[in-house]
């Protein structure tokens, strides 16, 4: 009898164990589309409007890696107003997709796969994200997520930062790397927040930006939050700033966040 | 010359959205050519406080007064309207039936096209050319955007926004911004004066 128990014991075990592996196998395939839940929190933000107060962000969806450039494309097969040849110039700066070879193809052997599109502007990025059920996230939610990292030891959490201000003063926006290659991720699962390009958020222009100026004692102001965050942070609301709508560089591309209240059959549920 | 173009457009796609509103529609979107910063590249659609769905295109050839508020906004806001209707009231009274107003809330999930009605009524603006609209999330950001009005939600539900009335031209064109609150309104008016009789003499 004893020994029968053990048997199915270690048939279930070993079900488990199997059904585990399929998952963890599966699951690389499904990460590029997948979409992960920011649970509601709060943090710090760096503008000086909010010292010592928290921002509150409810639970949202967010993209985890970057729109890339082949996801772009088929965006584009169905929205013709958005390609290269069409878009009105209310809606992009005149090197809107720069880095694609033809109108209408990336090039990918040029380019390489996966690379996170650039060069769009914060309306094609919108417009993008609307089409998928979505919208760019808030300025808040992108920041919140992108602090909701996990470190092992004080010396991990320093060299990430050391690493930061190296990457921040040296984009390189003519080869970028594939999303998901930073190995930077979020306790969730978001991917390459820092590491490999800037990002739209739908509000990327404070209000207070028109009565800050950005001389060096207020970018010194921004960066006395003091953790590992706030160069970085500091470094991205500043260049923010500098954008308008219109902007295309090599440097900005953007992921999609949802709402929590979204259809579920728009989801992949997370397993 | 143009209705020809618009009518063959019509003709060749047969559109069932071009039945909705004689100038609406992408198919004459494409018959006849939109300047390049025409708000009207925007596609979005406006569900407006009498639940009628409008776009921005439909008031091609007519100048449009856009104002973006939200109704729980009681402090700044109603100045922001008041000062909306100064404007609107501005203009010569013969003159007055052919220019739209959109008041654009970016509170969509307190802002009901119900909501908006009762707010119209309240602020007796439930009258004809006035459009007290909300939209899909991205749309009214788009045109915030194009407006160059910002805004934000606070933690408390109060939004902290620009004060902004803009008038686009009978092309769909920012013509004039006016930002801040209380400010004249007599050159502003005078401009949407002048492309009426600039648009009725062509």
């Amino acid at each position: 009898m004893r020994s029968q128990k053990n048997i199915s014991r270690f048939t279930i075990c070993t079900l488990t164990v199997m059904v585990a592996l399929l998952v963890s196998l599966l699951s690389p395939v499904m990460a590029q589309e997948e979409r992960v839940m920011i649970p509601a929190g709060s943090f710090h933000s760096i503008l000086p409007e909010v010292k010592g107060e928290p921002i509150l962000v409810d639970s949202f969806y967010l993209d985890r890696t970057a729109v890339t450039n082949e996801d772009f494309l088929q965006f584009l097969q169905e929205n013709d107003s958005w390609k290269k040849d069409e878009i009105p110039s209310i809606f992009a700066a005149q090197n809107y997709l720069n880095h694609w070879q033809e109108v209408s193809t990336p090039g990918l052997e040029e380019i390489g796969e996966n690379r996170p599109v650039t060069h769009v502007s914060w309306f094609a990025a919108n417009a993008y994200c609307s089409e998928k059920g979505g919208r760019l996230p808030t300025l808040n939610e992108w920041e919140y997520s992108a602090q909701l990292m996990d470190f092992d030891s004080i010396q991990e959490m320093n060299r990430f930062s050391t690493e930061l201000i190296g990457w921040y003063s040296s984009v390189d926006a003519k080869n970028t790397k594939a999303v998901g290659s930073t190995g930077i991720q979020n306790r969730h699962g978001v991917q390459d927040q820092f590491g490999l390009i800037m990002e739209w958020v739908e509000d990327y222009k404070p209000i207070i930006a028109d009565e800050l100026s950005l001389d060096c004692g207020t970018v010194g102001r921004l960066q006395q939050l003091g953790n590992i965050y706030s160069y970085a942070a500091s470094i991205r609301y500043i260049t923010r700033m500098s954008f308008n709508p219109k902007t295309t560089t090599g440097m900005v591309g953007f992921r999609c966040a949802y709402d929590i209240d979204a259809p579920e059959s728009s989801l992949n549920t997370e397993l | 010359m143009r209705t020809l173009l618009i009518l063959s457009a019509f003709l060749l796609n047969s559109m069932p959205v071009m039945a909705q509103h004689h100038h609406g529609g992408s198919a004459s979107l494409k018959a006849e050519k939109v300047p390049e910063h025409s708000l009207y590249h925007l596609k979005a659609e406006w569900t407006t406080h009498r639940n009628e769905s409008v776009t921005l295109r439909q008031f091609k050839g007519q100048p449009v007064i856009v104002v973006m508020f939200y109704g729980n906004c009681t402090q700044v806001c109603p100045i922001l309207i008041r000062d909306t209707w100064r404007l609107y009231n501005s203009v010569d009274e013969s003159m007055r039936g052919s220019v739209n107003v959109l008041a654009v809330s970016f509170d969509r999930e307190n802002d009901s096209p119900e909501v908006l009605r009762k707010y119209a009524e309240y602020e007796q603006l439930n009258i004809d050319g006035w459009h007290f609209v909300t939209a899909k999330e991205t749309d009214i950001r788009s045109l915030a955007m194009m407006l160059g009005v910002q805004y934000v939600k606070q933690g408390n539900g109060e939004f902290a926004h620009s004060n902004l009335v803009s008038v686009l031209d009978a092309e769909g064109k920012v013509a004039v911004r006016v930002e801040g609150l209380n400010q004249p309104m007599a050159s502003a008016a005078l401009k949407i004066e002048n492309m009426l009789k600039q648009h009725t003499m062509q």
